[in-house]
């Protein structure tokens, strides 16, 4: 909320420069948005009357004016400005002086003659026509009346005010206006506090003569007031008043309107002025609109309406948009006569809805959507009168339109200064407290221990203890607060058992040489197609987002290769040669449509590229993974539609599907404009996190030699080695130490059809010592095994 | 005889000081010690010599040849020594050629800040919990004191999947069912990823990361939270930081708190950084609502507490001075490997 500060000294006494005030209001809950001291960066700039003007021989645009800036002779300056007559007062900017924004101004020739300033726009001097009538006109600006030459322009043009902008906290509406503020300045400041006048006279005459005003809709409108005044004398509003206005940000226009806003943003209530004359019936009917009503507001616009919006209307149409904005036809115009003054609490969020809905946001509706207090309504009125009555701007006539329920009372809070102190912790006198909560407003009486306050309706968010602790101590300072080192038993924090095992999981993968990535959690919708997904396909149904940023981020994943792919993407595209990322995070599952919290499944993502990854470097990441785990695995060959059909498998972690991975397929990676092999997984951690890990228990170290034996195979060239191993070693049984593969060979002297792979294989026992006998009768059933698959023993 | 010794003696002396290598010197000991070596034969020799000389000399021929045999020992290890240095020498190599690379791991920035405020409130004994990222309505809002309509739901524009079912915008909500679970003494924190419908730019995501902290006991004030704080930030920021409060507003804690903390960059005198102000905001705080309590099942007569919310990303944005958010979920490899 902007305010500025010479208006604020008409309430409270600041007696502190605007550094100390700025510093000290925001450790009392209110921040400082920014801060504008009008006529900041002008130096040296004076009001100056033109003697004398001659033209420029060299140039038939630029003209030799005479100056008296207040020294003994005059100064001349050279300018480019055609609307200015001898005798003109106008600014000028002397030798060295500087302007708005750093500009410095320096003597110098132009076109060959001496220029010792400038003369100013009131664009040069920061001005807007709300500033000084004329201040936005092409050329120098023409001052207003007769000034001492030599008198600092900002005095001249009154530029002398800081305009302060508070930030209010949601919680505080009733901050949120000059009466608000001043208030909280006179406590922080410890400073008088005074009060507006808000008496009038009246004229006689009786309201219901005029008009006859009724509430259908009680629950939007808890509280409606209407005065008439009469032969209004519509005029410029004060200097003063017009100042406070500009400086909150809103536009002076005649004495009247300027009234309504100005007590708005005095009192926090907004009031609005209907033209009497404009109302049909002299009705004025606060009701719902009508499924297809219409109203064309102030601004011009026309807004069809619906039945939930709850409208002002005369006896036959719509005349105001209740707390948002007014009709045209009902507006005050100069030659209004007769006014109709409302001021009136609308339920916020009515007034929310309908300011939505409509697309409008105006100052009244925001203080409607904030909260107004139902007792200010009346407050609100009265200032507004005593202002028309001080302006001179109407006759008011006698007797109010008062429609309202029971109206709030104040609350009562009773609690003890222990019960305040037990939850800051700090020892406040108790006299501080009371005193600190009266001067917030807050009667407060002690009794001993036994506090009691009265809360008025405009501070309804203070409720209980912890609001008073908190006005308490936002006055007496939170400087106060010392720290306690945290106390209670003694114990060490524990993690859960998902986050120890995913810890242990990213160490391991960080060690082989992985990156963490982090993705966002929604993602494109389109994905499922990018994927290949088929039609029924689970992972199609995405949870949609109702508001996202775009369609881009619009959909909650049940994958995380596309995540995945999409960085390899960006890698790849910035000429990254190799990568190895993986990341954590969760996919969601849900029946849709959405009706409860989804399944949230925590899941892994590696992806793998470069010219030293292969298939195989991603199978040995996973094996580690699972092995970490206390898996026991097998690999079986599966069908992602994103994966390359002969290069990607399922596996098992001791007998549930934990895994897929593969080689992506070329024509998904080509949507993603990776030319290169990418490798991924999309590891289940659930799955992973559920396997109870045996106990580990040291296996002794072997006592007895290990024998090793060859056995060179020529098999099918379709034969998986997975089988093999598997026939060696249930052939081997418990001797079985280990099993390698070192060669595999297709090629010259291998039958078409057929490949040749070696194994050694190491036998061992912990009993002893293996015979060759065992060790001939392990070997024979080994080879039996691998005859049974169909390889042949190669001599 | 003896005459002869010596001369063996030292001409055995004479070649073995001049032995340039290994098979010199062998050939030298062959020579004077072998089985057939001058000086063993000379033993031999000794039949011819009368009892009482015979042991003299004896004497006299083993001390020669073990003052042969030392020398030449000592001519074997030098010659050693300077073969080894030679070998060494000539196997000097450019150590400023490049290394073989290790194929080097880490965590993501988020993760390794994540890991250290853990590790931190972990060591004060907060347990570490998680909560669903998908909230309702009830505990990301109503259950913290937010009702429906109420102005402060105006304060974060949340992503909605269905009717009261949202993307959490605070990790707050696990608060509540902390509180619902367990029963005080409470000390937690979770932390978490949140959503909140803003358009990304440098310094906002629509998703980022928070840390929420609960404690909740009997005689619980704004001194133990601004003494967990204070340990927070002398571990995070510096043992020299001053921490302060400022009054502010959230609807589920009550008093509401602004923590800064004294800027990093100048120690309080005011810079760029701190924006002259000598401060930095670094969280929300609060003592819990006694609302809050209550709809949890506590009595706000009986305990206390108080929460805090930690910007996980905006910590990890000023410790690595990152001046663009988006860099954290660009996740290009050459950031990646900064860290």
């Amino acid at each position: 909320m902007k305010v500025s500060l010479n208006h604020l000294k008409r309430y409270v006494d600041i007696n502190v420069g605007v550094e100390e005030l700025i510093e000290k209001m925001p450790l009392a809950g209110f921040e400082i948005e920014s801060v504008t001291r009008q006529g900041e960066g002008i130096k040296r700039v004076v009001a100056a009357k033109i003697l004398k003007i001659t033209p420029h021989e060299n140039s038939d645009h630029l003209q030799i004016c005479q100056m008296d800036v207040g020294e003994n002779a005059p100064v001349q300056i050279v300018t480019g400005a055609q609307n200015i007559s001898e005798g003109d007062y106008v600014p000028a900017a002397l030798d060295d002086s500087f302007l708005p924004g750093g500009v410095h101004i320096v003597s110098g020739k132009l076109r060959g003659v001496d220029s010792h300033g400038m003369l100013c726009s009131g664009e040069e001097l920061g001005l807007t026509e709300a500033d000084y009538e004329g201040a936005e006109v092409h050329g120098i600006l023409i001052l207003k009346g007769e000034h001492k030459p030599g008198t600092d322009i900002k005095e001249v043009l009154g530029l002398d005010d800081t305009i302060i902008d508070f930030s209010i906290t949601s919680n505080r509406p009733d901050a949120g206006s000059f009466l608000g503020i001043a208030k909280e300045i006179s406590v922080v400041l410890n400073t008088q506090f005074k009060a507006p006048e808000t008496e009038y006279k009246t004229v006689g005459g009786d309201i219901n003569d005029y008009i006859s005003v009724s509430v259908q809709n009680d629950d939007l409108c808890p509280r409606y007031m209407g005065r008439m005044v009469k032969n209004l004398r519509i005029n410029p509003s004060p200097d003063w008043m017009q100042k406070a206005i500009i400086a909150a940000g809103m536009r002076p226009i005649n004495n009247i309107v300027d009234i309504t806003n100005f007590v708005m943003l005095e009192t926090g209530q907004p009031m609005h002025a209907f033209n009497y004359n404009d109302l049909k019936d002299k009705k004025i009917i606060v009701r719902n609109a009508r499924e297809g009503e219409k109203i064309v507001t102030l601004d011009g616009n026309e807004f069809n309406l619906t039945e939930d919006m709850l409208v002002i209307a005369d006896g036959q149409n719509p005349s105001c948009l209740a707390g948002i904005m007014g009709g045209k036809e009902s507006e005050i115009e100069d030659d209004t006569t007769d006014l109709f003054l409302e001021a009136a609490k609308f339920r916020r969020d009515n007034v929310r809805h309908t300011a939505h809905a409509l697309g409008i946001h105006t100052e009244s509706c925001a203080r409607f959507e904030k909260g107004t207090d139902i007792n200010n309504v009346e407050y609100a009125m009265n200032r507004a009168l005593s202002l028309i009555y001080e302006l001179d701007a109407g006759d008011i006539i006698d007797g109010a339109a008062d429609i309202h329920g029971k109206l709030d009372e104040n609350r009562i809070i009773k609690t003890t200064t222990k019960k305040i102190l037990e939850l800051i912790g700090v020892d406040v006198p108790s006299d501080t407290m009371v005193s600190i909560l009266n001067k917030l407003g807050l009667k407060t009486t002690l009794d001993g221990d036994n506090l009691t306050v009265s809360v008025p309706s405009i501070r309804s968010d203070v409720e209980g203890r912890a609001d008073l602790a908190e006005e308490i101590m936002r006055i007496y300072g939170y400087n106060h607060i010392k720290g306690r080192p945290m106390r209670g038993e003694v114990t060490r924090g524990k993690k859960l058992a998902e986050r120890e095992k995913s810890d242990k999981i990213k160490s391991l993968l960080c060690a082989a040489g992985l990156r963490e990535i982090a993705t966002y959690s929604f993602i494109n919708p389109a994905a499922a197609d990018i994927l290949n997904l088929s039609a029924d396909d689970e992972r199609r149904n995405m949870i949609k987002i109702i508001n996202p940023l775009g369609d881009e981020y619009s959909a909650l994943r049940t994958q995380l290769i596309w995540s995945m792919l999409s960085v390899i993407s960006t890698n790849v595209s910035r000429k990254c040669e190799s990568a190895r990322f993986f990341e954590i995070s969760k996919r969601f599952f849900a029946e849709l449509p959405l009706k409860a919290q989804p399944q949230e499944i925590p899941t892994m993502s590696i992806g793998i590229y470069g010219e030293d990854e292969d298939f195989f470097t991603l199978k040995g990441i996973i094996e580690a993974v699972m092995k970490l785990c206390g898996a026991h695995t097998r690999y079986e060959r599966s069908n992602e539609p994103y994966l390359h059909p002969g290069r990607q498998a399922v596996v098992f972690a001791n007998n549930t599907p934990a895994a897929v991975f593969g080689e992506v397929h070329p024509a998904v990676a080509e949507k993603f404009g990776i030319d290169t092999r990418v490798y991924v997984a999309e590891i289940k951690l659930d799955v992973l996190y559920a396997i109870n890990k045996r106990k580990l228990i040291y296996k002794p170290l072997p006592k007895y030699p290990a024998v090793e034996r060859d056995f060179s195979l020529l098999t099918d060239i379709d034969m998986p080695v997975g089988e093999l191993q598997n026939a060696i070693s249930s052939g081997a049984g418990r001797l079985l130490e280990k099993i390698k593969l070192f060669d595999i060979y297709t090629g010259s002297q291998i039958p078409e059809g057929k490949k040749s792979i070696a194994f050694s294989v190491w036998l061992r026992s912990s009993e002893g010592t293996l015979t060759e006998e065992q060790t001939e009768a392990a070997c024979t059933r080994i080879i039996d095994k691998l005859q049974k698959l169909g390889a042949e023993l190669r001599k | 005889m003896k005459e002869k010794l010596e001369a063996i003696r030292l001409a055995a002396e004479a070649a073995a000081n001049e032995a340039l290598d290994e098979k010199q010197i062998e050939e030298i000991r062959v020579k004077y010690l072998g089985k057939k070596g001058e000086l063993t034969s000379l033993l031999k020799q000794m039949g011819g010599l009368s009892p009482e000389e015979r042991p003299k000399m004896g004497q006299l021929v083993n001390d020669a040849k073990a003052k042969v045999e030392s020398l030449i020992a000592e001519r074997r290890a030098r010659l050693k020594e300077k073969a080894t240095e030679l070998k060494l020498k000539a196997e000097t190599i450019d150590i400023t050629l490049p290394e073989k690379e290790v194929n080097r791991g880490g965590l993501h920035p988020l993760s390794i800040v994540t890991n250290d405020l853990i590790d931190i409130f972990q060591s004060m004994g907060f347990d570490v919990l998680d909560g669903p990222e998908v909230e309702t309505d009830y505990y990301n809002f109503e259950c913290l004191n937010v009702p429906a309509d109420h102005p402060a739901r105006d304060m974060q524009d949340t992503f909605y999947l269905a009717d009261k079912i949202l993307l959490r915008t605070q990790t707050s909500a696990a608060q509540i069912r902390t509180m619902e679970n367990r029963k005080p003494p409470i000390r937690i924190i979770c932390p978490g990823r949140v959503f909140r419908a803003d358009e990304v730019d440098a310094t906002h995501s629509p998703v980022f990361h928070q840390l929420e902290g609960l404690v909740v006991d009997k005689g619980v004030t704004m001194c133990d939270l601004m003494g967990v704080l204070e340990q927070f930030a002398h571990e995070i920021y510096g043992k020299d930081v001053k921490v302060r409060f400022r009054p502010s507003f959230f609807p589920f804690t009550e008093p509401s708190v602004e923590v800064d903390v004294s800027c990093t960059e100048c120690g309080g005198e005011g810079c760029r950084v701190c924006k002259g102000e000598g401060w930095i905001e670094i969280l929300g705080a609060g003592m819990v609502h006694p609302n809050v309590l209550r709809s949890c099942g506590i009595d706000p007569d009986v305990y206390s507490g108080f929460a805090f919310g930690i910007g996980i990303d905006r910590i990890t944005t000023t410790r690595y001075k990152i001046s663009d958010i988006r860099l954290l979920f660009e996740n290009d490899k050459r950031f990646l490997e900064q860290f």
